[in-house]
């Protein structure tokens, strides 16, 4: 079953004096349990790809369908009802909220699902045991190290049970340790849970690691090769 | 959850929210004890002008306002005040005759309002006895005794003892003269008691009048809860020929200085929230500001626009509950303080004497205000946060996740 279907997306910005076009004609479907990697050089169009899947921006032509819904031309105040039930982010910069500790950053987005007390207590544990740091539960993202703040940020972004999670350059901010840590993690999941995830990165390590690798340049794809 | 976010981002910048906190806090303050020590002022001034001069409700032949001459006097004058004396509501009620004369003693001579007066009920209705600061109420000499103020004493250079002439139209129209000697020196911050008028006995200034007993005045001093305009409203249905009227219309210009006292609070309140709002806006537009990426986070991952329009407008509410309680502690202090031990102005006494005010201030203002000045700054909160909390509302994810 796909969860993510983009048919003929086109992307291009026109604020700059010469209008640039980000992505030029895109075709992809993500199927439920993939474990994809959107690779490619600086500036060919993988976080605007992302953005856009993700139902953050629009695209210029094209349609982009995500879990059977075609958000397309979705309203922005419908978009945010919908990543909230449908889709999991993980980014760069983790973006944790630093007044709450790591157990609240996660439940957090089960509370803006209405999810009862005792689910969201039950299931930020839960998904902190899963990550490993359960013993980091009670304190701020402030005191964890970036790989560990990263784990909270994958654990929030399961705690709404999406659909499929799109993580822009997790790895980008992390030493090869924690990279290798949290690859794994996500590795685990995949596996044991089928959670859907669809990275854009130019981390080698991840590439490794990735069963589907979706290479882009100057926003068109030249390749796609799927792994056993 | 959202409402323990909004509390601890108020103390993520603990500086920053202990300055808006603190400006609430002296806002407030100045507010309650700026109302206050108006208040003080005015109520201060009405309470003496009224008290001791003007009294609640004055009664006239409607005639004799107009150029104050003696043949317009209220028909049964004494009788009626006795029967006013019995209204419910009714303290007290005095006679009074008056003419306009002059005064002179051996250096100087000044024009007067003289004042024949009914001892025992000017003393219930305006207090005169308790304003001698030098010499008796009418003790002491029996020949044509008079009391005036201690500005027209000093203008005069008279003393207690001194003699003085009084000349004035009698009756009839003819000029008529009659000497008399102080016995009492009043003292009042009331500019007219003070400078312009001269009391005699009534029966001394009648008999030089020749006018048999006619008084020209009732005043009456009412109940603090009475209603003057129900015992106005009676007096003139009761006896038609005459005009009673309370001290709001014999003294407009305190009536104006009344209702101004009103808006003169929520004046004083717009100013200080003006203020207060620049300094709320200019705290919470930094805090979105800097939080651009979190917001951005926020609304990525699915918080609505409201909840982050809500969260904004919670931290900023958080804000003026925490310094309200504290700006409300510290002015209700103050005014408590003062209340009891008056403001000392007596450095200013004669510039403030000279209009009538009291150099001993004592701050006062209703429970109500409390009320009013706490339902302000909830309100200045939530305006000082909307166009903060609209630009954190109108950010586009996507754009705010790659703020640097």
């Amino acid at each position: 079953m796909s969860v993510i279907k983009a048919e003929n997306i086109t992307k291009t910005y026109k604020e700059t004096a010469v209008p640039v076009h980000a992505l030029n004609g895109i075709n992809l479907e993500v199927q439920e349990g993939e474990f994809t990697a959107i690779v490619g050089p600086s500036g060919c169009g993988k976080t605007t790809l992302l953005n856009i899947l993700g139902g953050l921006d629009h695209p210029s032509t094209g349609t982009v369908e995500v879990a059977g819904t075609n958000i397309t031309d979705m309203k922005d105040s419908k978009l945010i009802d919908f990543r909230l039930q449908t889709i999991g982010f993980v980014f760069q910069a983790y973006n944790l909220i630093p007044v709450l500790t790591n157990k609240e950053n996660v439940e957090f987005i089960m509370l803006l699902q209405k999810r009862s007390k005792a689910e969201r207590d039950k299931r930020a544990m839960e998904l902190l045991e899963q990550m490993g740091i359960a013993d980091k539960a009670n304190q701020r993202p402030s005191e964890l190290s970036g790989g560990q703040q990263q784990r909270v940020a994958v654990a929030r972004a399961l705690a709404s049970k999406p659909k499929f999670i799109l993580a822009d350059e997790p790895t980008a901010n992390l030493d090869s340790v924690s990279t290798a840590n949290l690859l794994d993690m996500m590795a685990r999941m995949n596996q044991e849970q089928n959670a859907t995830f669809v990275f854009s990165t130019h981390d080698q390590r991840v590439i490794d690691k990735a069963k589907r690798i979706v290479t882009l340049e100057d926003g068109k794809i030249v390749s796609d090769e799927t792994r056993n | 959850m959202l409402f323990k976010i909004a509390w601890k981002n108020v103390w993520r910048s603990r500086g920053r929210s202990l300055v808006v906190i603190g400006s609430i806090v002296v806002g407030i303050w100045a507010l309650l004890f700026g109302t206050g020590f108006m208040n003080g002022f005015l109520v201060g001034y009405m309470a003496n002008i009224i008290n001791n001069d003007i009294s609640n409700i004055q009664i006239h032949n409607p005639e004799f306002k107009k150029d104050y001459d003696v043949k317009y006097y209220i028909k049964d004058g004494k009788e009626k005040a006795a029967a006013v004396r019995t209204w419910q509501g009714v303290r007290g009620a005095t006679t009074r005759t008056i003419v306009s004369g002059m005064i002179s003693s051996p250096k100087k001579a000044a024009g007067v309002q003289i004042r024949g007066i009914d001892l025992t009920n000017e003393a219930i209705v305006t207090h005169l006895d308790s304003l001698v600061a030098e010499g008796t109420y009418f003790v002491g000499i029996n020949r044509n005794p008079i009391i005036i103020g201690s500005k027209l004493a000093e203008n005069l250079g008279v003393k207690v003892r001194s003699k003085v002439v009084l000349t004035f139209n009698d009756g009839e129209g003819n000029i008529t003269a009659g000497a008399f000697r102080v016995v009492g020196i009043v003292k009042s911050s009331s500019i007219p008691i003070s400078e312009l008028y001269a009391y005699t006995r009534q029966s001394d200034l009648t008999r030089l009048l020749g006018i048999g007993d006619k008084v020209h005045e009732i005043a009456v001093v009412t109940d603090p809860q009475a209603d003057e305009q129900a015992i106005v409203t009676k007096y003139n249905t009761t006896y038609p020929g005459d005009q009673a009227q309370t001290w709001r219309e014999t003294a407009p210009e305190l009536a104006v200085m009344d209702e101004m006292y009103g808006s003169m609070l929520y004046v004083l309140m717009t100013i200080i929230m003006i203020a207060l709002v620049f300094g709320i806006v200019n705290t919470m537009l930094m805090a979105v500001l800097e939080r651009f990426r979190e917001l951005g986070m926020l609304m990525a991952v699915g918080m609505n626009k409201l909840r982050v329009f809500v969260m904004i407008l919670v931290e900023t509410i958080f804000l003026g509950l925490v310094g309200a309680p504290i700006g409300l502690f510290v002015g209700w202090s103050t005014l408590k303080y003062y209340a009891i031990n008056g403001v000392d102005l007596s450095k200013y006494s004669e510039g403030l004497e000279s209009f009538g005010y009291s150099s001993i201030l004592h701050p006062y203002i209703d429970n109500s205000v409390y009320f009013i000045v706490t339902i302000g700054v909830v309100v200045t909160a939530v305006i000082g946060a909307l166009y903060p909390a609209w630009k954190a509302v109108k950010l586009k994810p996507v754009e705010a996740l790659h703020k640097l």
